[in-house]
């Protein structure tokens, strides 16, 4: 049977922790079975190269040093590798703890409890049983195929493509993407970046990207701004942000969100109120939701759209 | 917990350095101190003692279990630095730090709870070094509903019962219950699971829908039941419940995308068509009034009717 991976990534990390001097590829070779195992030099040179990548992934920090001969030595050196002193006491060490089950992505979730186990081998205590958190579970879904791609990208500053639907558009469109930053408002995630062709900033719903995302060679080219607004972005598109207001008959009894929102209310009887309203993109089609239970009174443009709307459902 | 190569090893090497220190430590607290079952510790257990520096020179980790305590009898074998606790990887300081920040700003956390998380957030920064760079590329922002959450937080901690009125959207209107709160979680927004005695059943609330609320002197008395998982989504449709089925223009494919549905079909305009299951398929009208001309409800006939006919009414008072 196959050696286990995480056997052969074990003895890699022991290793190059180990040393004092860098190891040549060929004592590293000779020192763990499965590369003795692992048959001609192309299947261990690969083999090799992909074990060091994810030993860097899990944070190693792995010098290469070439010696007077011209033969590559590796070493993990003792310094460059430690966590520096943190003394967490078992109240913080509780509060982590919450924090680090909010992960609904595997990537994540196994990075979150990596980084516990870190911190517990380092010293930080259990948190006690007197410490009792607060009764409320945070859980952050990440279920969209291009969130590990984008997370990953975003990280290493890499550009991407991939093709993406707009909200109402037929057919999905390439884009090119010098991704910036990934945010979840209400439980859905977005991407901030600069659209190269479009050239301007841009933010992307991850749920409408299409197929797979993938990764394009090169640096950026546009400056990465400080602060990048995604939820600003969001609410807008969500019609959140009102420009006017609007006004409108409301059954008595019926539509209790537009009373929470409204600015002022005012009973005229007969079974009706008027109700004062912010008015942003996307009122209309909210409006309608209420059928006959809203009477749209102004500006007319408002009346308008949502009595086409009405028709449109009417014409069946 | 499935486990992969990569959280395995990055296991390894910290319960390395944590048995380092205690020996003869106990399984059990092993366990727990790692977050994981005692199977997968006795796994672990299993692969460490083949691993070491040299593998022709038999310099190999002499770690050995009975089951219940964990013995190491060359702890200086692996080298001397190995023993270290190694630093942050840039994703596991991601992991924890946006989590950490997301949950400190949650409305509805306990101030001294919000404390120590900003107290660990600032220390585990620091100990991250630059690893903690590329945590800004990431953030959670939950929703700001704390009007209601102290009561209903004071209602768990005191298991009491409450009194709500609450907004139904798929029938507009407000109804008055009482309901035995079981948690509270945020995904998103945030909900409070309860058993409601209204209906005798368990629902699902999200707190800003809730009009009015009020603590009662009733204890809660909530049946025991199962919690849900949560990773499986907040709706989950009973296999019996009636079937809809939307069909959008290109307009309306967002319903895919806030309904969770059993199927959407690509139309050849570019729309979907959307099948879903829900209780209450009335409260769908809502939906059909909403989509306009961007979409229709294709089945059953008489949900479709109850909408053009509720458009047609109000049409009505527009003169129409």
């Amino acid at each position: 049977m196959a050696i286990a991976k995480a056997e052969r990534l074990m003895n890699l990390a022991l290793c190059l922790l180990g040393t004092r001097r860098p190891l040549s590829k060929r004592e590293l070779r000779s020192s763990i079975e499965a590369y003795i195992e692992a048959g001609g030099d192309d299947a261990f040179n690969r083999m090799f190269e992909r074990d060091k990548d994810d030993l860097r992934e899990l944070g190693l920090v792995i010098e290469t040093v070439e010696s007077v001969d011209g033969e590559i030595g590796y070493r993990a050196a003792r310094d460059s590798n430690r966590l520096p002193p943190v003394s967490l006491d078992a109240e913080e060490a509780a509060a982590l703890s919450l924090a680090a089950k909010v992960w609904q992505q595997a990537r994540l979730a196994g990075a979150a409890s990596g980084a516990l186990q870190k911190l517990r081998a380092a010293g930080m205590p259990l948190a006690g049983e007197g410490y009792g958190h607060s009764p409320l579970e945070p859980r952050i879904p990440a279920h969209e195929p291009a969130f590990e791609p984008l997370m990953l990208a975003c990280r290493d500053r890499r550009p991407v493509v991939f093709d993406y639907r707009k909200s109402s558009a037929v057919r999905p469109e390439s884009r090119h993407v010098e991704p910036w930053v990934l945010e979840c408002c209400r439980g859905h995630w977005y991407l901030a970046g600069w659209d190269r062709e479009r050239r301007a900033e841009r933010v992307f719903r991850l749920s409408r990207i299409t197929g797979r995302v993938r990764s394009r060679a090169g640096a950026f080219t546009a400056p990465v701004p400080d602060q990048v607004t995604v939820r600003e972005t969001v609410e807008r598109w969500a019609g959140e942000v009102a420009t006017s207001t609007a006004r409108i008959r409301l059954r008595t009894g019926a539509g209790y969100p537009l009373r929470a929102r409204a600015v002022a209310v005012r009973e005229t009887g007969a079974g009706w109120d008027e109700l004062e309203i912010p008015y942003g993109h996307g009122l209309d089609a909210w409006l309608v939701e209420f059928g006959p239970d809203v009477v749209v009174l102004g500006p007319d443009e408002l009346r308008t759209d949502v009595v086409e709307r009405l028709r449109a459902v009417a014409k069946g | 917990m499935a486990t992969n190569a990569i959280d395995q090893t990055r296991r390894m090497l910290s319960l390395v350095t944590y048995l380092r220190e205690r020996p003869g430590a106990r399984v059990a607290d092993v366990a727990r101190a790692f977050g994981i079952t005692e199977d997968e510790l006795i796994a672990d257990l299993t692969v460490l003692p083949m691993c070491g520096t040299s593998f022709r020179g038999g310099d190999l980790l002499d770690i050995d279990t009975d089951g219940e305590h964990i013995w190491w009898r060359n702890p200086d074998a692996a080298g001397s630095s190995s023993g270290a606790p190694l630093r942050l990887a840039a994703d596991e300081a991601t992991a924890l730090l946006v989590a950490a920040r997301a949950v400190a700003t949650l409305p509805g956390l306990r101030e001294s709870d919000r404390q120590a998380l900003l107290r660990a957030t600032a220390k585990l920064e620091a100990a991250a070094g630059e690893a903690a760079g590329a945590s800004s590329r990431l953030s959670v922002t939950f929703e700001s509903e704390g009007g209601v959450f102290a009561d209903v937080d004071r209602a768990i901690s005191e298991r009491r019962r409450l009194w709500l009125r609450y907004y139904s959207p798929a029938r507009d209107e407000l109804t008055e219950r009482e309901v035995d709160p079981i948690r509270l979680f945020a995904v998103g927004h945030t909900y409070m699971e309860a058993w409601c005695r209204t209906s005798e059943a368990r629902r699902t609330f999200r707190l800003d829908r809730v009009a009015e609320i009020r603590l009662l002197d009733e204890a809660a008395d909530p049946p025991q039941l199962e919690l849900r998982d949560l990773s499986e989504g907040l709706v989950q449709p009973a296999a019996g419940d009636p079937e809809v089925v939307v069909e959008t223009g290109p307009g309306g494919r967002w319903v895919a995308e806030y309904y969770p549905h059993d199927s959407a079909e690509e139309l050849p305009d570019g729309g979907l068509r959307i099948t879903l299951r829900t209780p209450d398929p009335a409260g769908l009208r809502r939906l059909a009034l909403r989509l306009g001309g961007d979409g229709r409800i294709a089945s059953p006939p008489g949900l479709a009717e109850s909408a053009r006919e509720s458009a047609c009414r109000a049409l009505a008072a527009y003169g129409e």
